[in-house]
């Protein structure tokens, strides 16, 4: 499927009503992607103004919720769509939905990067976190393209990529616990460090989420629940 | 084919049909079946011929003509060269946009060309390597649709002619980006993106480098016009042949002091980012202030005058705004004879703030002015050295006035005078009276002033 699939309809309207709520979703995601890249970037070098700047603006990605929200509801209701379309409808508002969680943890973790940058303390653990926090930024990138692309491959790479987030965090879960052993006075911004590569995997899992809907929508297929093994094994 | 046209041919066929039918028309007595027969028998050919053309016509392999004779001979030839031209002019248009294609594919730059909905219609090799597009799938996208970023999102929305934009290359942010679109065709763009990360690292490595050779020569230098100043007040040098050359060594110390004091400025300038939040600066207090510091550099100092046409207010760094006026008026008093004068002048007008520094001075020919800001651009090399300028007092205003989104104008007749006007937009402007000027700002004053004042004495 590409995107003159949105052409078929007799109603120009109505194509361009798609193409636009589609075109809506990816400028959130545009958005939702630079909040996460000023908050990693907040967090690894330790500077409270571009934090600051990602918690003040989150308010931009929740009125691209509301917006997207409001422009399906209008299809659904006044255009009644079926098949791809409705797919299309449903997949945009669970994406618009993961995403504006997404801007929510990347939110938390400038909050993290604030209370960082007050304190005064060693940065040993902050290249793993921006190690951890680049792989999830390339993954966002990744399937907001696969989105874009309708790439159904793309999809199946960004959830197949979530195995080496899993594994990355836990590395840094027993990293942190080393240290708060070796040193109890750590603890506090040890927990602060916990809590930001928390909701950086949680991110990569709603980058999974995300592959899930594009190949729900494409392929017509719900691929929740199951395993990667047996998506590739249809779609690969 | 005979060397006959075919219609003539044609003609002669016609005739010895008819010929023929009526001659055996004749000898049979049915003259009227013969003829009919012959003319059918002649139509049904040429129908039969008629569906051969339009098989021929479409079978793009056949080249050889099926008939060669009369009408239809003519028909075929011209057809052939017809569509013979056609094939040569088609390969002649498929060589040159291969090689477009190739030559445009071997750009270093990134070339994207949009419709007038933002869609992508095509782009070349280097796009899909700095861009991150996919040669198939992305044509007919919009372009927003892939470049998701809000700051170029923005950029692609209001596209002034010739802005530029600078990001991080997509899914590369260690790579840097400058963008520009160019509108072209109807309602057509066409997108340029080119890698200036090397770009950037070297002007780093040039901006550290001077910050670095500044910060290094300060030292030596401060122990040189120590030691000179010593052996000034030192008796034993009381000596008249030494004091000369000591007195010119203070000089050109004090002189490399300062070149050093307004590198280090300027780099410090470069790489601070702006703040974002300003005091707001009393405009009219500050150019007085400056007026009279001015006043007292020298004995025979032209009058300096100062109008304040209005009681709109500054947002802004009182230090960096003092500096780059002083900057001014001191070039205004150095360039201007004793009987001339220098007016400093801050008015309001179209909603933009201009604060201007009017001399009557020698003036500068106009070649001099589109270089005046850069660094050590010297007009009269001698004349201005002599006058002690350390040739980046109008760079460090440069700078100032970018930070405060303001842009420098200069104004200039050899011979009648110059005029420089700082140009501040409506934004930075206070117009109504300001609650409480800052407090802290008029003892900072004062020592920025006497910094300032005594800056451009030396030498």
């Amino acid at each position: 499927m590409d995107s003159d699939d949105f052409k078929h309809h007799y109603s120009q309207q109505f194509n361009a009503e798609l193409e636009q709520v589609r075109s809506r979703v990816l400028t959130m995601g545009g958005l939702v992607e630079k909040q996460l890249s000023m908050a990693i970037d907040a967090l690894h070098h330790g500077r409270s103004d571009p934090a600051e700047d990602v918690v003040s603006n989150d308010y931009k990605v929740n009125a691209c919720d509301v917006e997207i929200d409001e422009l399906c509801t209008n299809i659904l209701a006044l255009r009644k769509p079926n098949a791809s379309d409705l797919r299309l409808v449903l997949a945009v508002i669970k994406i618009t939905a993961d995403l504006e969680r997404i801007g929510d943890e990347a939110k938390r973790v400038a909050r993290m990067a604030i209370r960082a940058a007050s304190g005064d303390h060693g940065r040993n653990l902050y290249g793993q976190i921006a190690h951890l926090g680049s792989q999830v930024q390339g993954m966002l990138h990744r399937v907001l393209d696969a989105f874009a692309r309708l790439d159904v491959d793309g999809a199946i790479g960004v959830a197949h990529e979530d195995v080496n987030i899993d594994r990355e965090y836990e590395s840094l879960m027993r990293q942190s616990m080393t240290y708060m052993m070796e040193d109890p006075r750590s603890i506090p911004y040890v927990l602060d460090l916990i809590w930001a590569s928390r909701s950086l995997e949680r991110i990569g899992d709603r980058c999974c989420n995300i592959s899930e809907y594009i190949i729900y929508f494409v392929k017509g297929k719900d691929v929740r629940h199951t395993s990667l093994e047996q998506i590739r094994k249809e779609f690969g | 084919m005979s060397g006959r046209p075919g219609w003539i041919q044609e003609a002669w066929r016609v005739a010895l049909i008819i010929a023929i039918a009526l001659a055996i028309g004749l000898a049979l007595d049915q003259v009227e079946w013969c003829l009919l027969l012959a003319l059918l028998a002649y139509t049904i050919r040429n129908v039969y011929n008629l569906h051969r053309l339009a098989d021929w016509v479409v079978d793009t392999e056949a080249t050889d003509a099926p008939i060669h004779f009369g009408l239809w001979g003519d028909i075929y030839s011209r057809i052939a060269r017809v569509s013979r031209r056609q094939a040569q002019r088609e390969r002649r248009l498929t060589t040159l946009l291969t090689e477009y294609k190739s030559s445009t594919s071997a750009l270093p730059d990134a070339a994207v060309a949009l419709d007038n909905e933002g869609r992508i219609r095509w782009f070349n090799e280097s796009a899909s390597r700095l861009l991150r597009l996919q040669t198939a799938k992305d044509i007919g996208q919009p372009l927003l649709n892939l470049l998701r970023a809000p700051d170029f999102v923005e950029f692609l929305k209001t596209s002034k002619p010739g802005a530029s934009l600078q990001m991080p290359a997509p899914g590369d942010s260690t790579r840097q980006l400058e963008i520009r679109i160019t509108a072209y065709g109807e309602d057509q763009r066409l997108l340029l993106a080119q890698d200036i990360t090397e770009r950037l690292q070297q002007e780093r490595m040039r901006k550290d480098f001077v910050a670095n050779v500044s910060h290094e020569l300060r030292t030596p230098l401060t122990v040189i016009s120590g030691f000179i100043e010593n052996l000034q007040a030192s008796p034993g040098t009381a000596e008249p042949r030494l004091r000369r050359p000591l007195e010119l060594m203070e000089q050109q110390a004090a002189r490399m002091r300062q070149i050093v004091e307004d590198l280090l400025l300027l780099a410090r300038l470069e790489s601070e980012s702006a703040p974002s939040v300003f005091e707001v600066v009393v405009v009219g207090d500050m150019l007085s202030s400056i007026a009279e510091d001015c006043a007292g550099l020298r004995e025979d100092v032209p009058a300096i005058g100062c109008e304040i046409e209005t009681d709109c207010h500054l947002r802004g760094d009182e230090k960096q705004l003092r500096s780059a006026v002083m900057n001014l008026v001191v070039n205004a008093v150095n360039h201007t004879p004793a009987d001339g004068s220098v007016t400093i002048r801050w008015k309001v007008s179209d909603g933009e703030g201009f604060l201007s520094v009017e001399d009557t001075g020698e003036g500068i020919a106009a070649e001099h002015l589109p270089r005046l800001t850069e660094r050590f651009y010297r007009v009269d090399a001698g004349r201005s050295r002599e006058r002690g300028g350390t040739g980046l007092g109008l760079a460090i205003v440069k700078h100032i006035l970018s930070r405060h989104d303001a842009s420098l104008e200069v104004d200039s007749k050899p011979g009648r005078g110059s005029t420089f006007t700082c140009v501040f937009k409506g934004a930075r402007l206070v117009c109504e009276p300001p609650e409480s000027t800052v407090t802290e700002g008029s003892t900072m004053k004062h020592s920025a002033q006497e910094k300032t004042a005594s800056r451009r004495t030396y030498g």
